[in-house]
């Protein structure tokens, strides 16, 4: 019940600001959704802009992560679950029906509240997504897979062991591990759902560290309960409740300037 | 008259805490001792029938010695005993019944988890495991008088046509009597019966798989089958394995229906389609007029199919328990 802003304007000296101009990589339009009868995301219309991080943020059930499902349409594994409107990536509505699943995937890579290594080595754990679309010759995926997991944060703590387990290694490492399979493909927007909920400080920091140095080649979206989070790592920050966008906007205005009276409570603690 | 409630209630609360304790210190010995007996009860009676037959069996093996495994001899009047066609009829009868059943049983379980509609889940899932409610005389009646002559017409005849005078297949896939029973007709008896058993257990075991990491198979743009191949089943190999095992043991041993279409002959043959026999048919068949050292024989035999089940049962709870824990 503290009513003083939990974030302090000091958190965004010397931040990259955010870069209005840049050109909207995923727009959603006039977007709804149901899980069965239930109507769960409202009519959002909210912009994403190329190679900046935007946030989600909002209590528990608001939709935040829905809205993130409908992007790469994982939700369409669940046939009660379904999107009306438009999601466009480079302006192709990939709600559309023809929609190769399979190639709107390898261009939306997602990562998830908890690490999810596949059952096998360190190194066909991150080659696998590479293999699916790629034939490439032994030296040159050797090369992609280096690359995949430097990017990763993670090569120098594997380059020994690429033929362990994936398995084997710390929570933290496996969702790097996790982080490297998805930029292997390079995918031009990353999805991140939580990713740092399952882990400790240390290995959270590290995970924000490496977000901030993929957004120069990614389009990132990532939801988070932790406001410090979305403040410390997004350029945009967008607050939903209920299924509805309620604010959006750069994000050191939505902290320091919530126009909304709903996110200044919600960003200072009164509710959520 | 409050007074008089309250006072027997006093007495009555009285009373029974102080009358609690005693009995029920001695009853509470007792349904230990009792449960304590129940479960002793069971490794005595283990104990008991694996001390008999090895009793009843010895002096076969002792007539015998190695032998008894090695030869394929069956001979009632000359006295002549071995093992060698039963056991390879078990094995062969019941990797059979794997070769056929673990693909389906798998396919099963990857509809039922992956692919199938929500509401079909669970009349489907109850249908297949109807199926191992049948009692196996049904399908041994069902094997022979039904299965066998279409099997014989259909298959047998056309195929050891085809086939005759070719190398290997030539030898593993022809019928000198197409008669419907045989090795082969036992092993697919079998695998309808273990279908039920591996399926759910697979069912379970994929069931159990967190749906996020399905959800990051998805995401990463594979396939159905893809994610079922590369991901899915990996993660859920050694459980899988445990559930083969478990149809394995169960095959090896199924008496009644194998004993209807296996053909119980006597004889070692390359072909599949040739009758033969397995341990426990064999065991059905005789033990009823077998005396002296046949009857030494057919517990011989007993012996080592308890030998060959009790392995495979092992292996299969150990890969099924190891994975629950992890």
């Amino acid at each position: 019940m503290n009513a003083a802003p939990a974030i302090s304007a000091s958190q965004f000296d010397g931040r990259n600001p955010a870069d209005e101009h840049a050109p909207i990589r995923i727009a959603a339009r006039e977007l709804n959704f149901y899980y069965g009868q239930f109507h769960s995301l409202k009519n959002i219309n909210l912009d994403f802009h190329d190679r900046q991080v935007t946030a989600l943020i909002g209590p528990s059930g608001c939709g935040k992560s829905t809205l993130l499902r409908t992007f790469n349409r994982i939700y369409s594994l669940y046939p009660e679950q379904r999107a009306e409107g438009q999601v466009l990536l480079d302006g192709q509505n990939v709600l559309d029906a023809n929609v190769d699943l399979n190639e709107l995937r390898s261009r939306i890579g997602m990562v998830f509240q908890k690490p999810t290594p596949f059952p096998m080595s360190i190194y066909d754990n991150v080659a696998f997504g590479l293999r699916l679309y790629e034939k490439l010759p032994k030296s040159e995926l050797d090369g992609r897979v280096e690359s995949a997991l430097r990017k990763a944060a993670l090569w120098d703590e594997v380059k020994d062991k690429l033929k362990q387990s994936g398995m084997g290694l710390s929570g933290g490492q496996q969702q790097r591990l996790c982080i490297a399979r998805t930029v292997a493909q390079s995918p031009e927007v990353i999805l991140f759902d939580e990713p740092t909920s399952a882990l400790d400080p240390i290995s959270t920091g590290r995970i924000e560290e490496l977000i901030e140095q993929l957004r120069s080649e990614f389009t990132i979206v990532i939801v988070t309960h932790n406001m410090q989070q979305a403040a410390r790592i997004s350029q945009f920050t967008a607050f939903m409740y209920l299924g509805e966008v309620i604010e959006v906007g750069p994000t050191n205005r939505i902290f320091m300037n919530p126009t909304v009276r709903q996110t200044q409570d919600y960003i200072t603690g009164r509710f959520g | 008259m409050t007074a008089l409630t309250e006072q027997i209630a006093l007495t009555r609360s009285g009373t029974s805490t102080r009358s609690r304790k005693g009995p029920s210190k001695g009853l509470d010995a007792l349904f230990r001792a009792a449960s304590y007996g129940s479960a002793l009860l069971v490794l005595v009676v283990l104990a008991g029938i694996l001390g008999s037959i090895l009793y009843g069996g010895w002096p076969a093996f002792r007539e015998f010695g190695f032998g008894f495994l090695t030869s394929s001899a069956w001979n009632i009047g000359t006295e002549q005993y071995g093992a060698l066609v039963a056991v390879t009829g078990t094995l062969a009868s019941a990797l059979l019944a794997l070769v056929i059943g673990v693909p389906i049983s798998l396919g099963i379980a990857i509809y039922l988890t992956q692919l199938c509609p929500g509401w079909a889940r669970k009349p489907v899932g109850m249908t297949i495991e109807l199926l191992a409610a049948v009692p196996s005389i049904i399908y041994g009646m069902w094997g022979l008088f039904i299965f066998a002559p279409f099997f014989a017409r259909f298959v047998q005849m056309p195929v050891s046509n085809v086939v005759e005078g070719l190398p290997i297949v030539g030898t593993l896939l022809y019928a000198r009597v197409p008669s419907g029973v045989g090795v082969l007709t036992a092993g697919i008896i079998l695998a309808i019966m273990i279908v039920p058993f591996v399926a759910s257990i697979a069912r379970d075991m994929l069931d159990q798989i967190p749906t996020i990491l399905r959800e990051s198979a998805y995401g990463i743009g594979c396939t159905t089958w893809e994610v079922v191949r590369h991901v899915l089943l990996p993660q859920a190999s050694v459980s899988i394995i445990g559930a083969i095992m478990l149809g394995l043991g169960r095959a090896l041993g199924e008496t009644m229906a194998v004993t209807f279409v296996v053909g119980n002959a006597n004889r070692l043959s390359a072909s599949v389609f040739d009758p033969g026999s397995t341990i426990a048919s064999r065991i059905a068949n005789e033990f009823n007029e077998a005396d002296g050292l046949q009857l030494n024989s057919l517990m011989a035999l007993g012996c080592i199919l308890f030998a060959i089940t009790f392995v495979v049962l092992i292996i299969a709870r150990f890969l099924t328990r190891r994975v629950k824990v992890a």
